[in-house]
């Protein structure tokens, strides 16, 4: 696909994606809709559970579809695969964290969630890269013992 | 009820909370990146142990204190700390660059304050007949004004309103997730009881703004403010002539902020430009704008601090959240058991008044912190994002997993954190996602309770004076923005 031409394709980016996703999310709900939501028909009149979810759906499908004819013919800003790298390191390394403060504690997955942003923030000093432990046995005390509150 | 409201003020915790929500707010707002619904969003789980009114103080002190704060990197840096400082950055560096930026300052600080007690006596004449009047409204006038609210936002949010538009019916679809409003049948829940009770606001919210931040600047990962010499901050001295000289000013941007900042959804970089343009055709010296007029700070910063007076009228009285801000101080308000809507002031309104006034009050702290901040800010401003993302993304984990000790509402956080990345990434606004997903549930529920009523008749939709009148303002607010576009179109 080309870059940006004029009346042709732009070369699709972030814009065209996050569209693409909306549109594609809105067709899946609204096939799934049926089997996602149930009706239990008590012979009422006016919308019944499926309706506004429908109607909402519907828009949304076409606006994003309306957008994303508008988004293929305009520039768009370019994904830049090397920096959303360290965006999906980052997601990925929170998800792990989450994945695993059941079995490893709150204070640990959150102080190596804490050192992984540092890191693909671009932190290099020891010192900073301490300060996620600090602050996580912070939070952990404070909301254990301050707030009461269950961490794992 | 002001003198026993005023009474529940007198309590050193609340003073507490109100000095530590300013000096947050003001840090905050000093440090570019990092704005007021970010700050509130991560402090909301800190004041779950904390009596609703100092922890309200807490949360709206961060506001006002962020607002504030917003001008100090404007002024010093011409980087605005917050986005409705970057009309005050226009004179207030220009201001700085020719050594009267403690100047720049004091002018910002005392029209802030200026701006904050006028739409504080706007609120407070306010919200409460305006809730009182809402409660004569049925599920058909709920919806209508509802459905008013989401098409202003569109309309009048700034920007496309495609983008707007897909942005509130996100947010919309996203309220679908969890149990029917009517019939309690579970929706898109696959089964999960995790999922019936929908996605959390508070989840939502850090995802959106503080999740989503450290993937942006992970993305980014250039500081936001360079090596920038700041210029030097001579003593100086703003004497009351000099303020009282631009009353008309400030009044004029305070009730521009003010009654903007009652519109859902538009913010107040809108009227804080707004005030700029409007003090510029007044003033006799118009030349000297953009030259560092002290006007052209006061005027934008009276009316981005009016908007939060405003802001909180259709937030508090109807449950409407008038821009991203306040929706999240509507989500503190929904936790600490202060439901905003009409039924607010009847049931608390006690802690709303003491809210009210203590927000009045707060100015005398905020001038004097303001003042005192003045020199730290210098070094304030030097603190990169970088620095905080670490602390900021263990405390999104711990207060999205706070709010119902459930690792569910972690993950929810996480998700909306990729996706407010995906969406400013691709410059789709937030605020519009955000009110369509707390106005969007309601917003059903009273058109299928109000058909019910009405066994499935359209005809209760113009039935009264009240539905009239907000369809009315519909079609108006339509035929405005189709004249704009046009008039826009031949120029």
């Amino acid at each position: 696909m080309s870059h940006k031409t004029q009346g042709g394709f732009a070369r699709p980016g972030f814009r065209t994606l996050t569209v693409g996703l909306l549109l594609a999310a809105a067709a899946w709900g609204l096939v799934s809709l049926d089997s996602q939501i149930e009706i239990f028909g008590f012979g009422a009149s006016g919308p019944d559970a499926r309706s506004f979810p429908r109607v909402a759906l519907w828009l949304l499908a076409a606006v994003a579809a309306l957008r994303l004819i508008l988004c293929l013919r305009t520039e768009d800003t370019p994904l830049g695969l090397s920096r959303l790298g360290r965006v999906l390191t980052l997601t990925a390394s929170c998800a792990a964290a989450l994945w695993a403060i059941p079995h490893i504690g709150f204070f640990f997955g959150a102080a190596g969630v804490g050192i992984v942003v540092a890191l693909v923030l671009g932190e290099r000093r020891p010192l900073l890269l301490g300060l996620p432990l600090v602050i996580a046995a912070v939070v952990t005390f404070g909301g254990r013992y301050g707030l009461s509150i269950p961490l794992p | 009820m002001l003198v026993d409201a005023f009474l529940e003020l007198l309590n050193i915790w609340v003073l507490v909370a109100a000095l530590i929500g300013i000096v947050s707010g003001i840090i905050i707002g000093t440090i570019p990146g990092l704005g007021p619904t970010m700050a509130i969003a991560l402090l909301i789980p800190v004041t779950f142990s904390m009596q609703p009114i100092p922890a309200i103080i807490l949360l709206l002190g961060v506001y006002q204190g962020a607002i504030f704060g917003g001008s100090i990197s404007a002024v010093l840096l011409n980087v605005p700390g917050t986005p409705s400082s970057a009309a005050t950055a226009i004179d207030g560096f220009a201001m700085a660059r020719r050594g009267e930026g403690g100047r720049a300052l004091r002018f910002a600080l005392y029209a802030s304050v200026f701006g904050n007690i006028f739409s504080c006596f706007v609120l407070m004449a306010l919200a409460e007949p305006l809730a009182r009047f809402a409660l004569d409204f049925g599920p058909a006038e709920m919806a209508m004004l509802m459905l008013f609210a989401l098409l202003v936002i569109v309309i009048f949010g700034g920007g496309s309103k495609l983008d707007a538009l897909i942005m509130v019916l996100v947010g919309a679809c996203a309220g679908i997730v969890g149990l029917d409003p009517i019939s309690g049948t579970p929706r898109f829940t696959f089964g999960s009881f995790a999922f019936e009770n929908g996605f959390q606001l508070i989840p939502v919210l850090i995802g959106l703004f503080a999740m989503a931040e450290v993937l942006m600047q992970a993305f980014d990962r250039e500081p936001l403010v360079g090596d920038v010499q700041v210029p030097p901050l001579k003593s100086s001295v703003v004497r009351f002539a000099e303020v009282w000289r631009m009353r008309v000013t400030l009044l004029l941007s305070s009730i521009i902020g003010t009654f903007v900042g009652i519109l859902p959804g538009i913010g107040s970089t809108v009227p804080a430009f707004m005030s700029y343009n409007l003090a510029r055709s007044r003033s006799k010296d118009a030349e000297q704008f953009g030259k560092g007029a002290p006007e052209g700070v006061a005027a934008p910063e009276a009316a981005n601090n009016a908007v939060t007076g405003g802001a909180l009228v259709p937030t508090l009285a109807l449950g409407i959240p008038g821009d991203a801000v306040t929706a999240v101080i509507l989500g503190a308000f929904m936790l600490h058991g202060l439901a905003p809507g009409p039924f607010l002031f009847r049931d608390h309104g006690l802690e709303v008044y003491a809210i009210f006034e203590a927000l009045l009050l707060s100015s005398i702290p905020t001038v004097i912190l303001g003042l005192m901040f003045f020199r730290v800010a210098i070094h304030v401003t030097r603190i990169q994002p970088r620095h905080l993302l670490p602390a900021i993304t263990i405390l999104a984990v711990f207060g999205a997993f706070s709010v119902n000790n459930s690792l569910f509402d972690v993950w929810v956080m996480l998700g909306a954190g990729v996706l407010g990345f995906l969406f400013r990434r691709a410059n789709f606004p937030l605020p519009p996602l955000l009110i369509g997903l707390i106005l969007g549930a309601p917003f059903e529920q009273s058109l299928r309770q109000a058909l019910l009523t009405s066994g499935g008749s359209y005809g209760i939709f113009v039935g009264s004076p009240i539905t009239l009148g907000l369809m009315a303002l519909i079609v108006l607010c339509v035929l405005i923005s189709l004249a704009l576009d046009i008039r826009k179109a031949r120029t």
